[in-house]
């Protein structure tokens, strides 16, 4: 028995529509398992702790939020400035390459210290590694 | 084999596209004769073909980002497709241009993954791109090239071939906004008070007033509402992204009803277009410049919960509707049912967009995601709002779906930019 032409117009219509909300359950089923993934999507990519310091900005103890890259030096155009005398205008740069963060002496005058050793490249830090620039030194937090 | 199944949320999310497009073109077809000729499946086959091509072409290419937006944009080009083949008059054969059209987006797609090697190196060009941008935007008013349809001198021509420059002004403006707000963001640091207002520094308030002017220029010269609602509506979202200061957008929504009252009462384009929006049955204006949207408002509520059927409205009522109307086509023939559809495929892309924005690493790209996400959103917003008569109804074209040709290639080129935006933050955070 053939289908009457009518019934399976109406039936290409209805499975249009369908396809449509099909596309968008599976769509938005695709991004809240994306945003389920990671706890908190602005989560922040690491945070440096002041360990010690000579001048009340960084104070010992504060907790500076880090971007991707973040240049560090006694310049205030620095995303991390530290006045220190002991710090070159731009001293060094500690960056997010591939979900590990690097450091990177600029070619400073009295050198960047991971865990009290001078570096003559760059250097991958981990969490707990401690930074010495100048008379400052942090610590590398993961949140 | 791992490597090929890289992006497999998005092939599996296409797979759902693919059988979307055919549908709808046999849907349309089937509609229109009793007949089935297999030779009308091709232009759909043809266009899922494409979509697959891109898919692996990003994973060809190694791209580590987003897996949401090439099917989003995707199924909103399938039902544009599927439209246009609906609602191309006899004597024009736009479904095939369409498709011809969608050839030339995938390539702007492809070219905007491949170049430039470095998506923040966009930042460093800032000025030749407001250079760029003013020149394109302009050209319209030029002797040779200019061309003047449907009342508003915003095409160039060149032999056969008519572009929008002002499509592609958009992308290229939003990266000039991004660059120039990342540079002078610091300045919003110290801000300066008057009373309890915030007085905007100079670097803020000249580019508001500047935008402002332009805009006004392009409605004055160019007789183009919808782009200048659109120019500054996505300079003061970014604006207001930047600094986080309600009230430079609060001055901005101020001057741009200023400008608009001291149109209204100067230009007869502008008032024509605020009084079909106002009054567009009334005796005047219901067989004169009220007829369009009139029709358009008959389409809309002849669509009920879900539509006449695709192929069974009466969209060539509509004068210009694979253009202008096609959200009103689109709803009369699959209802409202369909048209919330429509907008979640909207509510999805943009939403994506945002989230792109809110991971990126620097500001500039941060920026940048969400000036590209807010262009599809203004966009959808202006005229889905004016073919619904919420708002003045102005020439802007719907995302992905209405017929146009520069419209798809910026649009695609947008997708790619995004992608490239997620594809730099999952290699930053180390994320697949």
């Amino acid at each position: 028995m053939e289908l009457p032409f009518g019934v399976l117009l109406w039936g290409i219509r209805v499975a249009f529509l369908l396809l449509i909300y099909l596309f968008l359950i599976r769509a938005f089923g695709v991004l809240h398992g994306a945003l389920a993934g990671e706890r908190d999507p602005s989560r922040s990519l690491g945070v440096l702790v002041v360990e010690r310091s000579p001048s009340r900005t960084p104070r010992a103890g504060e907790r500076i939020t880090l971007r991707a890259t973040n240049a560090i030096g006694r310049d205030s155009g620095n995303d991390i400035p530290l006045p220190d005398e002991a710090a070159s205008a731009r001293h060094a740069v500690l960056e997010l390459r591939d979900g590990e963060w690097w450091i990177e002496d600029l070619g400073s005058t009295n050198g960047t210290l991971v865990n009290g050793v001078r570096i003559a490249k760059p250097e991958r830090v981990r969490a707990g590694d401690q930074l010495g620039i100048g008379r400052v030194t942090m610590r590398l937090e993961r949140v | 084999m791992t490597a090929l199944l890289r992006r497999g949320p998005e092939l599996r999310l296409l797979v759902w596209v693919a059988a979307l497009a055919v549908t709808g073109s046999v849907a349309v077809a089937a509609a229109e004769t009793t007949t089935f000729d297999r030779a009308q499946l091709a232009v759909p086959v043809a266009y899922v073909a494409l979509v697959l091509l891109l898919h692996v072409f990003l994973v060809a290419r190694g791209v580590r980002g987003d897996q949401l937006l090439l099917p989003t944009a995707a199924a909103l080009a399938a039902i544009g497709l599927v439209l246009v083949q609906r609602l191309q008059p006899e004597d024009r054969p736009l479904l095939l241009q369409q498709l011809t059209w969608m050839v030339i987006a995938a390539g702007a797609f492809v070219a905007t993954i491949l170049i430039p090697r470095d998506v923040t190196a966009l930042s460093r060009f800032k000025w030749t791109w407001a250079l760029l941008g003013v020149l394109l935007l302009v050209s319209p008013l030029l002797p040779v090239i200019g061309r003047e349809i449907n009342g508003a001198r915003i095409w160039i021509g060149l032999g056969p071939f008519s572009f929008e420059p002002w499509e592609a002004v958009k992308i290229i403006m939003v990266i000039f906004f991004a660059a120039y707000l990342e540079e002078y963001r610091e300045v919003i640091a110290r801000p300066r008070r008057f009373g309890p207002l915030p007085v905007p520094p100079l670097p803020y308030l000249l580019p508001i007033l500047a935008m402002w002017a332009f805009a006004m220029a392009v409605v004055v010269f160019e007789k183009d509402l919808g782009a200048a609602l659109l120019f500054l509506g996505i300079f003061l979202a970014m604006l207001y992204l930047a600094t986080g200061e309600a009230f430079y957008t609060l001055l901005g929504v101020v001057l741009l009803v200023a400008g608009g009252v001291v149109l209204y009462q100067t230009l007869p384009h502008v008032q024509v277009r605020i009084d079909t929006w106002l009054r567009p049955f009334s005796e005047d204006l219901r067989f004169g410049p009220g007829f369009q949207i009139v029709q358009g408002l008959f389409a809309l509520a002849n669509g009920g919960l879900l539509g006449v059927g695709l192929g069974n409205g009466l969209p060539d009522r509509i004068p210009i509707v694979w253009s202008d109307f096609v959200f009103d086509a689109f709803t009369e023939e699959v209802g409202f049912a369909g048209a919330v559809a429509l907008l979640a495929l909207f509510l999805l892309f943009v939403y994506r967009g945002m989230l792109i924005a809110v991971r990126a690493p620097t500001p500039f790209l941060q920026l940048l995601a969400a000036g590209l996400s807010f262009i599809v959103a203004f966009q959808t917003l202006v005229i889905v709002g004016g073919n619904a008569r919420l708002i003045p109804l102005t020439g802007v074209t719907l995302p992905f779906v209405a017929y146009g040709g520069s419209s798809l290639v910026t649009n695609w080129m947008l997708v790619a930019l995004l992608i490239r935006v997620s594809d730099v933050t999952a290699r930053v955070r180390g994320s697949p």
